[in-house]
Order: C-alpha cells, then sequence, then structure tokens
C-alpha cells in the first residue's frame, strides 16, 4: 500500500505547485492521475518515489518485508533500498539504448545485487533466466538480445514493464507510459499494466481519459495542486470539463481516435 | 570598357582587404621574413634533401627496434591515457558530479590542452630525467586532455531521463556509470582513442627526439653525427610507421563505424 | 529454445570480459618491462616533480618587463601563426582544387595533387623546420615556413573532402546555361564551401599557435624558443612565467577562434 498525506510545494514566490495532496493506493488498484498541464500530476508522481523532495508532507511506502517508510525522510541508503522494489515506467525512450532487452531487464535488480558483485561479475545466469521469464510474461522474449535502441518505442515500454516485473516490486509507477505510443501499443501497454495490480498498487500519470477509463480502476484528478476528484474512472463529460478546463478540446479529439473500436 | 561595370558592390571588401594586407605586411616584417632569402635558400634546403640521398640501406635493420619503442611509448601512453582521460572525463560531466569538482577539473583538463606537449616532456625530462617515461607520461596527460574534454560534453549530452530510470530502480551512482553511461559512450570513445593514437605516434616521433627515446632519437642522433644518409633511413621508418598507423586506424574506425550503426 | 541461441548467457560474457582483461594485462605488462617503464615509479620518484616545482615556484614576471624581446617573441608567435595559416590554407585550398574529383577533370593532376598533400601530412615538423633552418636559418622566418607546410598537410585532405561533398545540382545547372568550368567554382562551389573554409581557417589558426610556440624551441622562434631559453640556462622560474604566458595567450586565441567560428558557422563548430 502506499499512503500519501498531505504534500506541499511553494514556489519562492508563494505560488502553491502542490497544495496538500493526499490519497491512498491499496493493491488490487490501478490508479490513473489526471489533470490539465501543470497541475502538479508528474510533480506528485515524482514525489512518490524521492525524484522530488516537498516541502511538507508524507509518503509511506511498504518494502517487501512490510516495514513502512516515509520516502520524503529517509537518507540515502534507505531511499536505494526502497526503489529497489518501486518498479517505474518512464515516457519515451529511458532505457539504455546500446544494452539488449534482457540487460536492460536485469539492470531491474542492480539496488538488490551487491555493487561490487555486479560491476566485478555482472549478473548471474539464473537471474538471466528469471529476466527472460519477465520478457515472456510481456511477450517479447525473442527480443530478449535485441539492442533496446532498435526496438520500437512500444516494445520499449514492454521491456520496461519486464524490467519492473523483474524487481518483484512492492508499488509500480508510471509517468506518462503511453503518451508517445500509437493506439494499439498503448492499449497493449495498458493491458499488460492492468494485471500487475492484482499483487501491488499502481499508479500513473495519463493524459488519456478515455485509457484511464477502460483500464484503471479508479481516477484522480489534480487540478492546481489539489486533489480535484477522486473516484470511478468513468469521467463524465461535465466532469471532465471541470477538470481540463480549455484544454479539454485536445482530449475530445483523441476520444474520437479511440472510441469506435470497442 | 568597365563603364558598365558597377564596382560599387565590391566596396564592402575594401576595408577588410586593406586590414588585411596591412596585418600580413606588419607579421611578415616581425617573422623578418624575407622571400628572396627563401629563394636562395631554397635551393640550399632542396640540395640538403638530395644530399641525404641515398638511405643508408644498411641502417634500416637497426631502426626496426627503435621504430617499434616508439610505437609502444605511442600505445602504452595512448592506453594509460584513455583509461585516466574516463575517469576525469566523469568527474568533469556536470550530470555526474556537483559544479565545483566538474568546473575544477574541466580548468585543469583546459590547462592541459593549452601546454604544447614539447613543453610538457622538457619538463618532465628536467623531473624524471631521459628515457621513455617523460614520454609516456606527456602522452598520457595529452589524451587526458583531448579524450578527457571531448568525452566529458558526450557525457553531459546524454538523455538524464535514462540514468533518472536507473536511479529510480535502485542502482547507486557507481551503477549508473557502468551500467548506463560507458555502454552509450563506448562508440565514442573508441573513435576518440584510435584517433588519439593517430597523433600520439607522431608525437612518439617529435618527443623521442628531444630525448623520450625511439626513432626519434634514432634521427636526431644521426643528425647530430651529421650521417646524413642514416638519418634519411630514420625519415623513411618514420614516414613507413606513420602511414602503417594511419591506414590501420582509419580501417578500424570505419569498421566500428559499420557495425555501430546497424548492429 | 530459440529464444537462449540469440543471447549470450551472463556467465560466458564474464568470461569474455576476464579474457581480454588478462590478455590486456599481459600485454601492457610486457611491453612496460620491454620499455623499462615502471608506472609506479612516478609515484616513489615525485620527489623529483616537487624538487622541480620548487625550483619553478614563484614565477618570475620580471622576466616580461626586463627582457623587453619577450612581448616582442608573443608577436613573433602570433605572427608565425597568422602567415602560415594564411599562405599555408590558401596554398591548401588551391592544391585541393587540383585534387578534388569534381573540380580537376584530369586524373593524373588529381593523383599528383592527392601524393602531394599525403607526403605533406606524413612528413614530421621536425624535419621540415631542420630542412628550412638550413635554408634561411633559425627564427620565426623558417617557423612560419614550416607552418605553411604543416598547415596544408593538415587540411589540404580536409579542404578536398569540403570540396567533394559539394552538392552538384547548383554546379549542372550553370554548365546547362553554358558556363565554363572556372565560373562553376566560382559560383557553385565557392559559396557553399566558403563558411566551412573560414570557419577550418579560424581553427587552423588556434591549432597553429600550440604548433608556432612548439616550434620555437627548435629554433623557430617566438616564444617557444624564448622557453627554451630560459630552460637552457635553469632559469625555471622564468621558464613558468612564460609557460603561465603561453596559457593565456592559447586560451585567449582558442576563445576568440571559438567565437568568431560559432558566429560563422551557427551552433554547429566543425571538427
Amino acid at each position: 500500500m502506499i499512503e500519501v498525506k498531505n504534500l506541499t510545494k511553494v514556489l519562492p514566490n508563494g505560488r502553491k505547485l502542490l497544495d496538500g495532496i493526499s490519497f491512498k493506493v491499496k493493491k488490487g488498484e490501478f490508479v490513473g492521475i489526471l489533470g490539465p498541464s501543470g497541475a502538479g500530476k508528474t510533480l506528485t508522481l515524482r514525489c512518490l518515489n524521492g525524484l522530488l523532495k516537498p516541502d511538507s508532507g508524507e509518503v509511506i511506502i511498504d518494502d517487501e518485508l512490510g516495514i513502512k517508510h516515509d520516502i520524503c525522510k529517509v537518507n540515502k541508503r534507505e531511499l536505494r533500498h526502497i526503489r529497489q522494489r518501486i518498479g517505474v515506467i518512464f515516457q519515451g525512450y529511458h532505457l539504455v539504448k546500446r544494452l539488449t532487452a534482457l540487460e536492460n531487464v536485469m539492470i531491474g535488480r542492480l539496488g538488490q545485487i551487491n555493487t561490487f558483485r555486479s560491476i566485478i561479475y555482472g549478473f548471474t545466469d539464473e537471474e538471466a533466466a528469471e529476466a527472460l521469464k519477465a520478457l515472456e510474461q510481456v511477450k517479447i522474449a525473442d527480443l530478449a538480445g535485441s539492442k533496446t535502441g532498435n526496438l520500437s518505442g512500444g516494445e520499449m515500454q514492454r521491456v520496461a514493464i519486464a524490467r519492473a516485473i523483474f524487481q518483484s516490486p512492492t508499488l509500480l509507477i508510471a509517468d506518462e507510459p503511453i503518451s508517445n505510443l500509437d493506439p494499439s501499443n498503448a492499449k497493449t501497454i495498458m493491458k499488460l499494466i492492468r494485471p500487475l495490480s492484482e499483487k501491488i498498487p499502481v499508479v500513473g500519470v495519463f493524459h488519456q481519459p478515455e485509457m484511464t477509463a477502460r483500464y484503471c480502476s479508479r481516477v484522480i484528478a489534480i487540478k492546481d495542486g489539489k486533489v480535484f476528484y477522486d473516484g470511478d474512472p468513468k469521467l463524465s463529460n461535465k466532469k471532465l470539463a471541470e477538470i481540463y478546463g480549455d484544454e479539454l478540446n485536445l482530449i475530445e479529439e483523441r476520444e474520437h481516435m479511440y472510441m469506435p473500436n470497442n | 570598357m568597365f563603364k558598365g561595370y558597377n564596382l560599387k558592390r565590391y566596396r564592402k571588401y575594401v576595408l577588410p582587404l586593406v586590414i588585411l594586407i596591412l596585418v600580413t605586411e606588419g607579421a611578415s616584417i616581425v617573422c623578418k621574413a624575407d622571400f628572396t632569402s627563401l629563394e636562395q635558400g631554397l635551393l640550399k634546403g632542396v640540395s640538403f634533401i638530395g644530399f641525404m640521398f641515398p638511405p643508408d640501406w644498411s641502417a634500416f635493420g637497426e631502426m626496426v627496434q627503435p621504430a617499434f619503442q616508439s610505437i609502444v611509448i605511442a600505445f602504452l601512453g595512448t592506453v594509460f591515457g584513455t583509461l585516466l582521460a574516463i575517469v576525469f572525463a566523469l568527474f568533469a560531466a556536470s550530470n555526474i558530479t556537483n559544479k565545483w569538482v566538474r568546473n575544477i577539473t574541466r580548468f585543469f583538463i583546459g590547462l592541459e590542452r593549452s601546454l604544447p606537449e614539447i613543453i610538457i616532456v622538457l619538463l618532465l625530462i628536467a623531473a624524471f630525467g631521459l628515457g621513455p617515461m617523460a614520454g609516456i607520461l606527456t602522452l598520457t596527460l595529452g589524451c587526458i586532455g583531448m579524450i578527457g574534454k571531448l568525452l566529458a560534453d558526450v557525457i553531459e549530452e546524454l538523455d538524464p531521463v535514462m540514468m533518472e530510470s536507473m536511479a529510480s530502480v535502485g542502482a547507486n551512482k557507481l551503477q549508473v556509470i557502468i551500467f548506463g553511461v560507458l555502454p552509450q559512450i563506448m562508440p565514442n570513445l573508441i573513435s576518440y582513442t584510435l584517433f588519439r593514437f593517430e597523433i600520439n605516434i607522431r608525437l612518439s616521433v617529435i618527443l623521442g627526439a628531444v630525448g623520450a627515446g625511439g626513432i626519434g632519437y634514432e634521427l636526431d642522433y644521426s643528425f647530430g653525427m651529421l650521417q646524413y644518409h642514416r638519418a634519411f633511413t630514420a625519415l623513411l621508418v618514420i614516414i613507413a610507421m606513420i602511414f602503417g598507423t594511419e591506414h590501420l586506424s582509419q580501417r578500424l574506425r570505419n569498421k566500428i563505424k559499420m557495425e555501430g550503426a546497424l548492429k | 529454445m530459440s529464444i537462449a541461441d540469440s543471447i549470450t548467457l551472463p556467465s560466458k560474457k564474464y568470461k569474455q570480459r576476464a579474457t581480454i582483461f588478462s590478455v590486456s594485462a599481459v600485454v601492457i605488462s610486457l611491453t612496460c618491462i620491454y620499455m623499462g617503464f615502471n608506472p609506479i615509479s612516478f609515484f616513489t620518484e615525485f620527489h623529483y616533480v616537487r624538487d622541480l616545482l620548487g625550483e619553478m615556484f614563484p614565477p618570475n614576471y620580471h622576466v616580461i618587463t626586463d627582457d623587453s624581446s619577450i612581448p616582442f617573441s608573443i608577436l613573433q608567435t602570433l605572427s608565425m601563426a597568422f602567415l602560415g595559416t594564411l599562405y599555408g590554407g590558401a596554398i591548401a585550398v588551391v592544391i585541393a582544387f587540383l585534387a578534388a574529383l569534381n573540380t580537376m577533370p584530369y586524373r593524373i593532376i588529381r593523383v599528383l595533387s592527392s601524393i602531394t598533400l599525403s607526403l605533406l601530412r606524413v612528413v614530421p615538423n621536425l624535419v621540415v623546420i631542420l630542412i628550412f633552418v638550413i635554408a634561411v636559418g633559425p627564427g620565426a622566418f623558417a617557423g612560419m615556413l614550416t607552418l605553411v607546410i604543416s598547415t596544408i598537410g593538415t587540411f589540404g585532405k580536409l579542404f578536398r573532402e569540403i570540396i567533394e561533398n559539394c552538392e552538384s545540382p547548383p554546379g549542372e545547372a550553370i554548365y546547362s546555361v553554358g558556363a565554363s568550368r572556372v565560373q562553376v567554382i566560382k559560383f557553385s562551389i565557392i559559396p557553399q564551401i566558403l563558411p566551412s573554409l573560414i570557419a577550418n581557417f579560424l581553427y587552423a589558426f588556434d591549432v597553429n599557435i600550440r604548433t608556432a610556440i612548439g616550434l620555437g624551441i627548435f629554433g623557430g622562434g617566438g616564444i617557444g624558443f624564448a622557453l627554451q631559453m630560459a630552460k637552457s640556462v635553469m632559469h625555471f622560474k622564468d621558464v613558468t612565467a612564460l609557460i603561465s604566458l603561453i596559457i593565456v595567450l592559447v586560451f585567449l586565441v582558442e576563445k576568440i577562434s571559438d567565437y568568431l567560428r560559432r558566429k560563422i558557422l551557427g551552433e554547429g563548430k566543425l571538427k
């Protein structure tokens, strides 16, 4: 479970980027975070794994032993320890292009391996076999030996999911994982992420309400740094308009792309 | 005849041209450039080359070892220099180290690049004496300067999201460097190293002439002993050496380029 | 399982790396022993460096004011580099035109020009300055002439490649209206190569400053020569002062050269 309490971040000029963001996500839930640009979605997500430190507030995550840690307050060593069990998927190309898909998956456990061993010896064959199984789970095991830079966007995100699976995580976060993908690949990725939420909480930032409506179990809308809505992923047009304001016409255009092929 | 010609459009070139001519004249005076003496002297110079002909064929055998030594000096200088250059480049990259370390490292790299290698080797000879050590050290420092700066620039251009992604799954800084940074800079590293090796072969010859050993020393020695035919032999061996390594290096670099693109 | 064929097991990769590492270590150790080079001695004998540094510091900047020839030396070095770049670059451009596929239709001239460029590139500066010292005596003039040859060698091939990489459609268009080869060169090729050429001239000046200083050691005049003089009489504090001057000089030239190049080429520097 991940518990976010009262995240606040204030700019020097007084503007509040994050204003008391609070929510809880349990295992079994696939939460999509929506909102207009600049609302604070990505900032919130980055607070979840320590890439950003809020001015105040708590983010409490369970590690593999069930012990709770507050990400905002841990030291470097503890942070690294927790991150071992947090799977991340970013937007675009964020894996190491010149390494193979298999190697990128194995990087997921770098935090769990002894540093010395990882550098001098590398990975073990057992780890490679397990990484291969993770790639099979996302159905690109045949690309295991290809350089990640040669893969398409959709294939690369599948490698990223495999990497997360390989970590045996207690939490999965995703920052706009499908924003750079065409609709067909986007659907594939969402279909692969959803089953993972059965065992662990999954939180993702999205710009595609039609996707969150179909695949997420819950939607949180963030507007002006505050939690504006927290509930049913299927949003009425009126609600969408309230959340997105002027940006709504951009969202609506995309809806037409997705809806026809139910 | 020029009446129809509009010469006015060349007006903007007049001033720069005048400045250029003035500067050239001034520079020629400062250098005591005297082209008539060049004409006379050129005859002397060219006849001197003819005087060095033919090479001393028997000396070829004696040149092999010193040539090999020069190559080895260049080789060792490149090897040690490249390894150290990677370390320096990491310290000189803003996305790896903090601002102070990065700027100080860049300063020292810039310092090294300002000094011609001749001066560095003379100082090292003054410190450590004649011999290959001064030469190898000089080439090492030269590598750190050139490859260090080039690599640091490459590292700074790396996609920060890639490194964030690795850190987010628990990798520590060292692991991010070994598994993320190094694989990405590898093609550049190999290309720069081969390029620098070509340069180092030439430097090895020149540094040898001032006392670092190898075939440069043989050339200088032969001249000193007025054995001009022997010197010419050494020169031919040097030319062959430089041609050979250049050719090899070009082929290797082309091979890497092809593989790097498709693989 | 066909998938397993496409990947190498980590243990095999480790064995590969271990082998490469061991072989390299052995080769390097053998070559070090062969040369009589002991890297460790750099640290054990470091006191020599400390001793030398002791003699070199504090730098004696009076050498600049006492000896009126030092500012003149700097001027000489700058002049050497300037003239060497100017003449050398100009000759390099001419030979490049003679050697380029698209400007010289006669194969024999192309081949001869290419050979000339290669020869000039391969002969070490050391030998060239020696010959010029014999021809015109030691000093900045010999140094400048060496720089001319050196510039032709370094940039001749580069200029030829630049010319050959020109786009031909403009040239073909000009041919089709009945122009001669020379006119094609003037109106099609020169505009295309001019920015790149100027940028390279600036870069050549940058490089030639450093080379000029180095040549000074061998009798080429300029500040390199002054440095060699100071060193030969063991005035190390003067040497340090001159070195700091050199660093400032090279730094300034590099910054100015970079700035001008960036202005001409936009943001993409050449080489």
